[in-house]
């Protein structure tokens, strides 16, 4: 990356569309950086065409697919309206994952899971989970004013935040708060009178038997304040009132910058200015996320390798890189343990994430799932094959698979140094000393992502 | 604090060793070694919280025997005086309860009698929240106030687990926490690494490849994930080296105490350790019908399974540095309900267990005819219990987990 260059701070430079040239050119590492970012990895001919492609259209395949979207997701609805429990649904999902030919949409939808994150052991309905995902799906490129109207709406969301029951002699705080301090302002926005009165217009919705209902005897059809305003509020002037203020429209683009641009620093107000101004105007998703993606400052040096990828980013960028398709099952159990239980957010608030995703445990832990992963028995089975996928790619001696495979995992972006000790390593280590060459390319496939750089997103 | 400690130390994962190549190593790599390090200046304390599931029949395990009313409300589940094992002319240990009496004896054990909580739930979900919270005032409550102190000693350059739950069911909500992850595991293996079939090599190019120096690395996450590997590898060869002979009964949370002990003796940092017995869900102590064989066969699974574990980390002196505890949603009815079984109740004793306890007895035995629809009243807030427990003996800010300062028990040698 040429930093020198760059002018990461100053907004018209950073919002602008990144055009390759001699100092920052278009190359596998910017590709790989795109791909980790805007899907969940990438195998081996994605990155090519990448290459050739150059940024822009690959941006716009990654945007808006020429494969129909839409069939795929309506099948895979089916498939998962057949799903007996929330553990299918997540095994569901992450087949998805893998296999959609709109892996942004999968990207912002699980962005979504995080921010609307609702625990579906809390709801006990595998149907109305299926319907909350589906409604962030629905909108997950879409329109963050549709989607807030839907959450408010959802019953999934409403039995997991106890707010199943909004009588008029009871207005319950469960879900203006969070509405307020976690879906849209953030905290120290609105005042504890303002979730009060918030919470009297959400009275007369009742979730019952799973289904939404609205009881006008039971709505506080009176005078309400809230946010300076005064009226006879219902729900949705709530979250129309809401989305006025323009600390929601802040709050996302910061959001969404940890999730598509770096976790490491807090963008300067600034920075930021233009793409809360836009977001505010109609709250188009699939506009924000465009800009980021294709500005200057997300192929900056600011942006690249300045996430940790979250559990599932790393297990589907094994599983992308290696052209294959594992147990979804299994992986989602062995997810939860890495501490990302899809379906199963820890609090309202969702994935952390960050250095959050790491501790000692966690670290062992991808180690053995790249493990189980590669070594072509046992739960996963013999899905992934590195040295078989290299083969395909044209691969044959050792050496050729052993750079192609830090090519397709780090895009050669890796010390020397490094590479040269693996490598010398791997050559010289054969175990009981009669191993096929096979094993020692799945060896060396396993150092390769259980380096520190791999879990880089 | 044990000299046996600091030699494991030296000999397994070689902190000495590290710090011998200091000028050559790489500046992460000489915090890593120095923060895996033993430091007299932090606690190295251990808390391991046992959840009795169901909700114990406080009455028939620290058992009241003295009092003429136990009887009067028990003529079948009432354990005969001259089967307990007395404390004093009042109270006594189920009689399948003789390991806790040694224990007990040894001033290993303590009981504080009539804890419980305002604003009680009689619904095992509701209780259990309650305890799993620690905030009885909200009810949706999300987090755990064991997630939350693992959250509370969260530092953003340290690598360190600090909480572990252990054992065959989900993950409770006690341990639920909004940032950290905190795993679960069935046995130490699952913290070790697993290394491809045919390599020789291991955990030692793993760490090795995190710890050669990249040249021109300015990422701060790099440099993060740099140490946690080298850190994680160590934590797995600690755990692996720390395996020992001890015998332990057969029983399921003798197995679970077994790997509690095992981390402990690896010192990688864990500071929160939680257990269970009973199977989470119904079974377990809910005895509202022919109690009294099942409750036997748990109490005794307890007391030997917690017996076994405080032998194991006496020998190897390590018993200064943990506490045990025992919780359950609620005690149960003061009478049986005809069908020699015992309803949901209130409060109930605590069990705490280890070698820094100044023993006995902790607050009066809660009346037998003084009650709250049919269950003892409890007279000490379960917070008071927690907050000595993160105050006194965690050494953590326990105002930042419980929202406001409760006031610690006198009950431990600090």
């Amino acid at each position: 990356m040429a930093a020198h260059i760059e002018k990461p701070s100053d907004p018209g430079w950073a919002w602008a569309a990144y055009e390759p040239d001699a100092l920052r050119p278009w190359n596998l590492a910017q590709a790989g950086h795109l791909y980790r970012r805007a899907a969940f990895g990438a195998g081996w001919d994605q990155l090519q065409r990448a290459l050739a492609d150059g940024p822009q259209r690959t941006l716009d395949n990654l945007l808006s697919p020429h494969a129909d979207t839409e069939a795929f997701n309506l099948a895979h609805d089916d498939y998962e309206a057949s799903a007996g429990s929330v553990d299918e649904l997540r095994a569901w999902w992450l087949r998805r994952m893998i296999q959609t030919p709109h892996p942004l949409m999968e990207k912002m939808t699980l962005f979504w899971h995080s921010h609307f994150a609702t625990d579906g052991a809390a709801v006990k309905g595998v149907r109305l989970m299926q319907q909350h995902v589906r409604l962030l799906r629905g909108q997950a490129l879409g329109s963050f004013e549709r989607l807030l109207e839907g959450i408010s709406r959802d019953p999934a969301v409403l039995l997991w935040l106890g707010a199943d029951a909004n009588r008029k002699a009871l207005p319950g705080e469960n879900f203006a708060r969070p509405l307020m301090e976690t879906f849209t302002m953030g905290p120290g926005h609105g005042t504890e009178k303002d979730i009060q009165e918030a919470s009297r217009a959400f009275t007369g919705w009742f979730v019952l038997r799973g289904e939404l209902r609205f009881i006008p005897r039971e709505h506080d059809g009176n005078i309400k304040r809230i946010l300076g305003r005064e009226g006879n509020f219902t729900s949705d002037d709530v979250v129309r009132i809401v989305l006025e203020q323009p600390a929601t429209s802040e709050r996302l683009v910061r959001k969404l910058y940890r999730w598509l641009i770096c976790e490491t620093e807090e963008p300067d107000a600034i920075l930021i200015a233009p793409l809360v101004e836009s977001f505010a105007k109609d709250y188009s998703v699939s506009r924000l996320v465009e800009t980021m993606l294709r500005s200057n400052l997300f192929f900056s040096s600011a942006a690249y390798c300045r996430r940790i990828k979250c559990p599932v980013e790393f297990a589907l960028g094994i599983v992308k890189g290696l052209e294959g398709m594992v147990s979804t099952t299994r992986l989602a159990h062995d997810l939860a343990g890495l501490g990302q239980n899809l379906y199963h957010p820890p609090t309202v608030k969702g994935w952390t994430g960050g250095r959050h995703w790491i501790n000692s445990a966690t670290m062992v832990g991808r180690y053995n799932l790249a493990s189980a992963l590669l070594q072509g028995s046992g739960p996963y089975a013999d899905e992934l094959s590195p040295p078989g996928v290299a083969q395909k790619h044209g691969r044959s001696t050792f050496e050729s698979v052993a750079r192609f495979l830090v090519g397709l995992f780090l895009q050669d972006d890796l010390d020397s140094n490094v590479y040269d000790t693996l490598l010398k390593t791997a050559q010289t280590a054969d175990g009981a000393g009669n191993d096929d060459p096979a094993g020692l390319l799945r060896r060396f496939a396993h150092a390769v992502i259980t380096l520190p750089e791999f879990h880089l997103a | 604090m044990s000299c046996t400690r600091r030699d494991f130390l030296k000999t397994t994962v070689g902190t000495s060793t590290l710090l011998s190549f200091a000028p050559a190593a790489p500046d992460f790599l000489i915090r890593a070694a120095v923060a895996a390090a033993p430091r007299r200046d932090e606690r190295d304390t251990v808390l391991v919280m046992i959840q009795l599931s169901g909700g114990n029949d406080g009455l028939n395990a620290a058992v009241p025997y003295g009092d003429d009313e136990y009887g009067r409300n028990r003529p079948t589940l009432a354990l005969p005086p001259k089967d307990v094992h007395k404390i004093n002319s009042l109270v006594g240990f189920h009689p399948r309860m003789g390991a806790f009496m040694r224990l007990y004896k040894a001033g290993y054990l303590s009981i504080v009698q009539g804890v419980g909580s305002p604003n009680s739930d009689r619904s095992h979900d509701g209780a259990m929240r309650i305890w799993h919270t620690g905030d009885p005032d909200q009810p949706h409550r999300q987090t755990g106030w064991l997630g939350r102190a693992a959250d509370s000693i969260w530092r953003a350059n340290r690598a360190e687990t600090s909480a572990v739950f252990v054992g065959p069911i989900a993950q409770p909500l006690g341990v639920n926490a909004e940032n950290v992850i905190v795993p679960s595991i069935r046995s130490p293996r699952e913290l070790m690494a697993n290394r491809m079939p045919g390599d020789a090599n291991g955990e030692s190019l793993w760490k090795h490849a995190a710890e050669l120096p990249r040249a021109n690395q300015g990422n701060p996450l790099l440099d993060f994930l740099q140490r946690c590997t080298v850190r994680a590898c160590a934590d797995a060869r600690r755990i692996e080296a720390a395996t020992n002979a001890a015998q332990y009964p057969p029983f399921q949370l003798a197995g679970t105490l077994h790997t509690v002990a095992q981390l402990i003796r690896s010192d990688i940092g864990v500071r929160i350790f939680f257990t269970e017995l009973g199977g989470g869900g119904i079974g377990g102590f809910d005895n509202h019908a022919n109690q009294l064989g099942n409750h036997c066969a748990l109490l005794h699974q307890l007391s030997e399974s917690v017996a076994a574990f405080i032998d194991d980390l006496e020998r190897e002196k390590l018993l200064d540095r943990v506490l045990v505890m025992t919780f359950s949603e609620f005690g149960r009815t003061v009478s049986e309900n005809g069908r020699r079984g015992t309803d949901h109740g209130a409060a109930a004793p605590v069990f705490l267990a280890g070698g820094r306890l100044k023993g006995g007895l902790v607050g009066a035995h809660p009346s037998l005819t003084d009650l709250d629809g049919g269950a003892l009243k409890f007279h000490t807030d379960f917070r008071r219990v927690y907050a000595t427990v993160l105050d006194r003996w965690l050494g953590f800010e326990s105002p930042v987990v419980l929202d406001r300062q409760f006031e610690p028990l006198d009950i431990l040698n600090v």
